[in-house]
């Protein structure tokens, strides 16, 4: 595993490098209220370099870059001419459209060019995981610039994004400021998305700085937060897909998704806490009620639909077995303990033979031609008793929810419903 | 009366999946066919948009070609708004030439599934790419072809028969020129290769991205690099659709040498039919591997 972290470093590098140049944009993007401008453009630089494709440049040459960038700043230049004071329609919409237009021109211009289509593909997912030093230090040194031009015209851009209306009346070069802003975040986007991925950049760029604004209304103290949040998710992510074999850029924006969550949680938590403390427990019939429906749509499903997917009771019996052994016939019951100790016992020998085939293909482990054909086949038939195996788990399964749908699905549709009920009308007294 | 074919008297309008099985279709039909193929050469098989000039065309045509398997999850839909029932299999007008095919990796779906791996359910799909292969695809076509052109039969018959005298020659050379390397390790990007690997005597020990679209994970890839240093795996074969940063990271940290071979004629400029595919490939193979080593 040790290598593995070594491929991490990197990334983790990388990860930190867009955490400080995209927070500090995102609070602005949030603030403008234009969430998609990072997908239209990163799409107008993808139409960008598919021209450049088609005129005779390959893709990762200087010229595509160019052509990417010229791309780019037309779609400022479009972004900052089209915000005006009373827009007949918001800027979203534009953006939106910027988009959609600009990713069907480039399957027309990639349709000319069969070859290039995979590519240009891939110009949006990019690969974290791969990414080399040198990349890292070039985005380093372009964002450490980008980010000291926006130091110094801080002033005027801030208040552009957070107060408009004082914007336009003071300001004279609203449109300026406006077009260097979506040319630097162009410049930006289109560089980070090469390397790491729409899905990435997004996230690098939106999900701090939401979490900077649910929790404090200064822009400092956001971009502060903002910087703390990305850190850590870069942490929780990367490690997550060290530990759990996962790959890499999924699993950050995934483990960015579930941190937002988590601090909604924690805020929504904090808000019922209080509302319990002033009005005592009457403040949970809200959220009681909503568990009383949900266990009462759980019976009810299990009653009408026993045969259907009850991810819920899975679980629950694979903690604790006895509740499906308790709806299972003595004979069953005996069949359920063999079944599994078969699988345990095939998977283990599935694994080290698996082990020992690959050790043969690697050259690691000598063996003659026929014993590997043996090999071969008594893994195949070996996989297949263990899916027999498995089909007879399934078939017990089915049995005890045929039998659970009455003994379970009633009481818990008429616990879960006469709960909800009781809660609404004490909430009605109240 | 017999219905009079709606193709007249021309040239017979035939429409492939593949540009690889357009040009095999040609090498037999010669100038009695006029063949189209929906899919361009390096399309993601998931996502090949049709375009309505080539529906036209497929509705015209008096036969379809298809790899067969689950090769092309796009044709159902493409098919279903033709709705022309001469298409449906089984039908005269439709060629699936998996059928003689004896296929690699094709254990059950249900035994795939649970080793973590679910690519092709029936098999792997990439059978062309064993030239020898070749024979028995032309045969089929050959049947299809004279099935619905019988006066020409002869004709498509001498072209078979030119075509395997050239692939005869071409395998020799072929053969030859693999001799040197046979049972070398190498490890492929995506699981494009069986096929070819096998008939030149390469053993494939692994996949770098073993689900396409899924990006591999870090301990995959250590443990992979790891392993391709303690074998000594020279050749890395990649296809022009592999990730580039990801196939070029594997390369540096194993000091394996990246070779890019072509999967479908068309690809490459140079490979503009069938045979000049494989006199490409083991081109770029031949030379990877002397320099390789």
């Amino acid at each position: 595993m040790g290598l593995a972290l070594e491929f991490l470093w990197v990334p983790f590098l990388a990860c930190l490098v867009l955490t400080g140049i995209h927070v500090y944009l995102g609070l602005h993007v949030l603030a403008r209220g234009v969430i998609f401008v990072d997908l239209a453009l990163a799409q107008v630089a993808a139409l960008g370099i598919t021209v450049a494709f088609l005129a005779g440049h390959s893709i990762q040459s200087d010229a595509a870059y160019w052509y990417a960038l010229a791309f780019t700043v037309g779609g400022a230049l479009l972004f900052s001419v089209s915000r005006m004071r009373r827009a007949p329609i918001p800027q979203e919409a534009i953006i939106g459209i910027v988009y959609a237009v600009s990713a069907a021109a480039a399957v027309l211009v990639v349709d000319r060019a069969p070859q290039g289509s995979e590519h240009i593909k891939q110009l949006l997912v990019g690969s974290i995981l791969t990414v080399t030093p040198k990349e890292v230090g070039a985005l380093a040194i372009l964002y450490a610039v980008v980010g000291a031009i926006h130091w110094a015209v801080r002033r005027p851009v801030l208040q552009i994004s957070f107060d408009p209306e004082a914007a336009l009346r003071e300001e004279r070069w609203v449109r300026w400021w406006d077009f260097l802003f979506y040319a630097s975040f162009g410049l930006v986007v289109t560089s980070s998305v090469r390397i790491a991925g729409v899905l990435l950049v997004f996230s690098y760029l939106i999900v701090p700085a939401a979490a900077g604004a649910l929790l404090t209304s200064s822009v400092a103290g956001r971009l502060l937060l903002g910087w703390a949040f990305g850190f850590l998710v870069s942490v929780v992510g990367l490690t997550a897909s060290y530990l759990w074999d996962l790959p890499t850029g999924a699993a950050v924006v995934t483990t960015f998704g579930a941190s937002l969550g988590a601090v909604a949680l924690g805020i929504g938590t904090r808000a019922l806490v209080r509302q319990v403390r002033t009005r005592g427990v009457k403040a949970l019939a809200g959220a009681g009620m909503v568990a009383c429906l949900l266990v009462a749509l759980a019976g009810g499903l299990l009653l009408v639909f026993p045969g259907m997917d009850h991810h819920w009771l899975n679980w629950i019996e694979e903690a604790a077995p006895t509740v499906e052994l308790a709806f299972l016939t003595p004979r069953e019951r005996d069949t359920y303990w063999e079944s599994r100790e078969a699988i345990g016992r095939g998977q283990a020998e599935l694994q080290r033979l698996r082990g020992i085939q690959q050790e043969v293909q690697w050259g690691t482990r000598q063996m003659g031609q026929e014993q590997q054909e043996r090999l071969r086949q008594f893994l195949a038939s070996r996989g297949e008793i263990s899916a027999g195996d498995r089909m007879v788990l399934r078939t017990l399964r089915g049995k005890a929810r045929e039998r659970q749908r009455y003994w379970l699905g009633i009481p818990l549709l008429a616990a879960g419903g006469l709960g909800a009920l009781l809660l609404a009308r004490a909430r009605r007294r109240a | 009366m017999a219905a009079a074919p709606a193709w007249g008297g021309g040239p017979l309008p035939v429409v492939t999946t593949t540009t690889d099985l357009k040009a095999l279709v040609e090498a037999v039909g010669g100038d009695r066919v006029q063949v189209d193929a929906l899919a361009p050469p390096l399309a993601d098989p998931h996502a090949v948009e049709v375009k309505p000039g080539q529906l036209v065309k497929l509705k015209a045509a008096a036969l379809l070609v298809r790899i067969g398997l689950d090769h092309e999850p796009w044709l159902t839909r493409v098919l279903r708004s033709v709705n022309d029932p001469r298409f449906a299999p089984g039908s005269p007008h439709s060629l699936d030439t998996a059928k003689r095919i004896q296929l690699l990796q094709a254990e059950t779906p249900r035994v795939r599934s649970e080793r973590g791996v679910h690519v092709h359910g029936f098999g792997n799909t990439h059978y062309w790419l064993d030239p020898e292969n070749a024979r028995p695809i032309t045969a089929a076509i050959l049947d299809a072809l004279a099935r619905l052109a019988p006066a020409d039969r002869a004709h498509f018959e001498a072209n078979r028969k030119r075509f395997l005298e050239q692939l005869d020659a071409a395998l020799r050379r072929w053969s030859q020129a693999m001799a040197p390397y046979r049972s070398v390790r190498v490890v492929v990007v995506h699981e494009t290769w069986p096929y070819f690997a096998d008939r030149f005597g390469l053993t494939v020990v692994a996949a770098v991205e073993p689900t396409p679209g899924v990006p591999p994970s870090p301990a995959y890839l250590a443990s992979l690099i790891q392993k391709m240093k303690e074998a000594g795996v020279k050749l890395l074969i990649a296809e022009p659709s592999a990730n580039a940063s990801v196939v070029s990271q594997v390369a540096a940290r194993s000091g394996a040498r990246v070779v890019t071979l072509i999967p479908s004629v068309g690809g490459d400029p140079e490979a503009r039919d069938y045979l000049a595919l494989f006199d490409l490939n083991i081109k770029r193979l031949t030379e990877a591997l002397t320099a390789a080593r």
